[in-house]
């Protein structure tokens, strides 16, 4: 059982405020991940949860017992660093049955609970070697063995994989979340990376400036953004954000373009789109010049300026040949995909398409 | 190519002449030690017949004995200041204990002239009548060698990532117990460096030592001194006396090289 | 956990140095035998009037001067060598550090007697090529003092300018030199101006240690020829223990300690810039 409450948490240094006022619960097992750009507060967040960053204000619930005021080790929770920080100076062995020796448990069976985590994590053959001479996928496993031992009720990952390249880190994520599913322990999990959160999370957290901007599953957050910044912070290429106005089912650009976009609201918006929706018609007579296209295998991206304004599509390779450089295209896309979003607040327009008339 | 010769032929030469320079007193005061009185009226003389004439002298007079004084107030000297420095070090290094008024104050107590101190030192010696015994030699000692053995260990404890702390109080260990098991290992070779860096200091102090004890419980560079005549014959015993007090230290300091800067400089610099 | 040094180093340091705060304020002296009597700022004005003193403050000022620019450029010229070195490398450091490892009393003898006109191997060796000098005598006392300090902590100036070498970055100067730029000009332009941290760190500690002088003089000329080798702290320990003037002695040294503070609060500065 592993449930986490945050009520109210504030944590404040003088005059500044890292984190406002967050209320968050975190269901027994669920994969919860908390993303969001350097300095949103994601994980003074998370060390708050740990013990190791006290707290300005609000409680911090784990099994509706408070931890607020309790040290780490009182908390029983498991976590794993960026760095991983496994202790140089022990094996792989001492440092996986290290957690127990706070315990009563004897050295013999917490050397042996040791081994079996190191077996079952493909160290079984490595328990006598140092830190030092594990590969970066190796020690990080050692460090999940070692938060595995203690059976604690909450999982914290503080960004374990920023330290890995591409491939290793893509290949770790998939083995974490197997591991997670296994054990089914509630874990929290920090990263800067938005297609880490979308790929980890049940439930993800977007954090901006130290506040919650949007709680949901993946696909919420990526096809209902609650705000602009969520819209462009999840999703890569990024979307598209058009600055305009919103009159009579009409959405015009600064440059004068203009779409039919069928929508009760009025005034000032922006319309958001995703690149894969941004469709493109070649014409020679288009309103938008191609600028560059990078093939990424079955798919390419396209970057065009429409008069200045820079935009990006994605397309289907076979799509291409029909593209080039320097060509001109028309821009379009359909209503029903758009994102629409309050000219002022940045926040999400209900989308409701109007019936066509007629 | 050849300017590139030029320069590493010139480069050597300058080096071996550096070490000929230090090398020559050394050599020639372990020569001396071995010199009969005759021998020694003879600064030219390379080759000769050895003789053990000044060392059974020096063991005589009491050099070891010495050499044992010295060593004892170096070695408590030393514990102290790993204990208590080493506990202080930790925390001003990692939770900033004590601002930068204590680290001015560590620094400012290694380099601080001892002519400041010593009066004290012995006013107090002979008022609580331990004068010339090693008692106001150890506080004094320590008054410089707790210091730099403190700066020292801010310097390694620096390097050690804090995160290592962190997950030792998640996995289940006071702040104490984790900077035990956890922390303190990690500078275990700067410790030592800093033991032997102490050690040294405190070996090698004589201006404390002719003041407070200058004669019944005389500490190694004092008894040194004292066979400071002009006279050849006590020559080949101060040189004997000599190598007693240096060889110790030289050997010891071979092994310190690599983690003295990073003491020294209180981890501004790593070497 | 900051206690126990608190507590240790009031006991060796905070309490010594009131007391002899308070001893400068008076005209206590070993010899007598009441309680010292309470005579105020006399012995400042006493010590700050004294001839002897400020000679011992420009004698140990020279002192320093010569020492410790001698040995930064000696220090420099040797790390530089030591860097490019390829041969026999940590046995070669470890040779010339040692003299920095030995107790000064032992140096101070040891060159003593090698200057020595009689016994000395050096005045001998001297007089083989025709040379004869007075290395002790009028007006080269000071000087062959500063010589032997030069000998014994040159090797730290190269420690610390060895690891300063070894730990500046090395892009900047493969740049020029691809640049086509001198050995000179990258050394001058590029190595030094990276090098001024860590150098003025090791100028500062070694003047603070050099001005400490005391075991060169105690061995060798006990301040003389007349007074031209009084140190300030060899005329301290003269006025205290020679002459029993404790309280004067304080205040001797207090005035030494008012001279070197502001040197401590520079190199205190650097070192935290230096990181």
């Amino acid at each position: 059982m592993g449930t986490v409450g945050l009520k109210s948490v504030q944590k404040s240094f003088g005059d500044t405020t890292i984190v406002e006022q967050l209320d968050l619960d975190f269901p027994d097992g669920s994969f919860t991940v908390l993303v969001g750009p350097s300095g949103c507060g994601k994980s003074t967040t998370l060390r708050m949860i740990a013990g190791l960053e006290s707290v300005s204000g609000g409680t911090i619930t784990i099994n509706g017992k408070d931890v607020t005021h309790l040290e780490p080790r009182d908390r029983n929770i498991a976590m794993v660093f960026q760095n991983y920080a496994l202790y140089p100076h022990l094996t792989v062995l001492e440092n996986i049955a290290f957690p127990l020796r706070a315990t009563k448990i004897p050295r013999e069976a917490a050397r042996q609970r040791a081994q079996e985590i190191a077996d079952s994590l493909g160290l079984g053959h490595l328990t006598h070697r140092k830190p030092k001479e594990l590969s970066g996928g190796q020690q990080q496993r050692v460090a999940i063995g070692r938060a595995i031992i203690r059976e604690p009720a909450v999982f914290l990952f503080d960004e374990p994989l920023s330290n890995l390249d591409a491939k290793l880190r893509v290949e770790t994520r998939s083995e974490l979340l197997a591991i997670q599913r296994r054990l089914g322990v509630t874990s929290i999990y920090v990263t800067h990376d938005q297609e880490e959160a979308m790929t980890l999370s049940d439930r993800m957290v977007v954090m901006r400036e130290g506040k919650i901007a949007q709680v949901g599953t993946p696909s919420e957050v990526y096809s209902s953004p609650t705000n602009v910044f969520v819209a462009t912070f999840v999703g890569s290429p990024k979307m598209n954000i058009l600055p305009g106005v919103l009159e009579d089912s009409t959405f015009t650009i600064e440059s004068g373009h203009s779409w039919s976009l069928p929508h009760a609201h009025a005034g000032s918006v922006f319309v958001g789109l995703r690149p894969e929706d941004l469709l493109l018609v070649p014409d020679d007579r288009g309103h938008a010049v191609i600028e560059q296209i990078e093939l990424l295998g079955p798919r390419a991206v396209v970057a065009l300026s429409l008069s200045g304004v820079k935009l990006v599509s994605v397309v289907e390779a076979a799509e291409l040949a029909s593209l080039a450089v320097g060509k001109a295209v028309t821009v379009t896309f359909r209503p029903e995909s758009t994102h629409l979003f309050d000219g002022d607040t940045e926040e999400r327009v209900p989308t409701q398409v109007l019936q066509r008339e007629g | 190519m050849s300017s590139r010769t030029l320069m590493s032929a010139l480069r050597g030469a300058f080096l071996i002449s550096a070490l000929a320079a230090v090398l020559f007193p050394l050599t020639w005061v372990t020569l001396a030690s071995f010199k009969t009185p005759q021998q020694l009226n003879d600064p030219s003389l390379i080759v000769f017949q050895p003789s053990l004439i000044n060392w059974s002298y020096v063991f005589e007079a009491g050099i070891l004995q010495a050499a044992g004084r010295s060593a004892f107030v170096a070695g408590i000297t030393v514990l102290i200041s790993a204990i208590v420095g080493s506990a202080a070090a930790y925390v001003i290094s990692t939770y900033k204990a004590g601002g930068s008024a204590t680290r001015f104050g560590i620094l400012a107590a290694q380099v601080l002239p001892p002519a400041v101190l010593v009066f004290p030192f012995l006013t107090l010696a002979y008022v609580l009548r331990v004068n010339d015994t090693l008692i106001p030699l150890i506080f004094a000692h320590l008054s410089f060698v707790l210091p730099v053995v403190t700066w020292f260990l801010i310097g390694f404890f620096d390097s050690v990532p804090r995160s290592l702390e962190e997950q030792a109080r998640v996995d289940g260990f006071t702040r104490f117990k984790a900077f035990l098991l956890v922390v303190l290992p990690q500078v275990y070779p700067g410790l030592g460096a800093a033991v032997i860096f102490g050690f040294t200091l405190s070996w090698n102090d004589m201006f404390y030592g002719l003041i407070l004890t200058p004669s019944k419980s005389a500490i190694l560079p004092v008894a040194i001194a004292g066979f400071n005549t002009f006279r050849g014959v006590e020559l080949g015993s101060m040189s004997a006396a000599i190598l007693v007090a240096v060889v110790p230290v030289v050997i010891a300091s071979f092994f310190i090289q690599k983690r003295l800067v990073q003491g020294i400089s209180g981890g501004a610099v790593k070497y | 956990m900051l206690l126990p040094l608190l507590a240790v180093s009031g006991v060796a340091v905070g309490l010594p140095l009131a007391y002899a705060f308070y001893l400068s304020l008076t005209n206590f002296s070993l010899t007598q035998q009441g309680p010292a009597g309470f005579v105020g700022v006399d012995n400042y004005q006493g010590s700050l009037t004294n001839e002897g003193l400020w000679s011992a403050i420009g004698t140990t000022a020279t002192y320093v001067v010569i020492a410790v620019t001698l040995e930064t450029i000696l220090g420099l010229l040797i790390a530089l060598s030591l860097q490019k070195q390829k041969w026999a490398r940590d046995i070669t450091r470890s040779m010339l550090l040692a003299p920095m490892f030995i107790t000064p009393i032992a140096v101070g003898l040891t060159f003593r007697f090698l200057l020595n006109d009689q016994l000395g191997a050096i005045p001998y060796l001297l007089d083989g090529v025709g040379i004869s000098y007075d290395f002790l005598g009028t007006g080269n006392a000071l000087l062959t003092l500063a010589l032997i300090d030069v000998w014994q902590w040159t090797p730290f100036m190269v420690l610390l300018l060895l690891a300063g070498l070894e730990s500046i970055p090395k892009q900047p100067m493969e740049a020029a030199r691809v640049d086509g730029a001198g050995a000179l000009y990258i050394f001058r332009r590029i190595t030094l101006p990276l090098l001024v941290p860590i150098l003025s760190v090791a100028i500062l500690l070694r003047s603070l240690d050099a001005l400490k002088v005391f075991e060169y003089v105690y061995a060798t000329t006990r301040g003389g020829p007349g007074t031209e080798t009084e140190t300030i702290q060899y005329f301290t320990y003269q006025t205290g223990i020679q002459f029993f003037r404790l309280g004067e002695a304080s205040s001797m040294a207090f005035i030494l300690l008012a001279i070197v503070l502001p040197l401590i609060i520079i190199l205190f500065r650097r070192l935290d810039r230096a990181k």
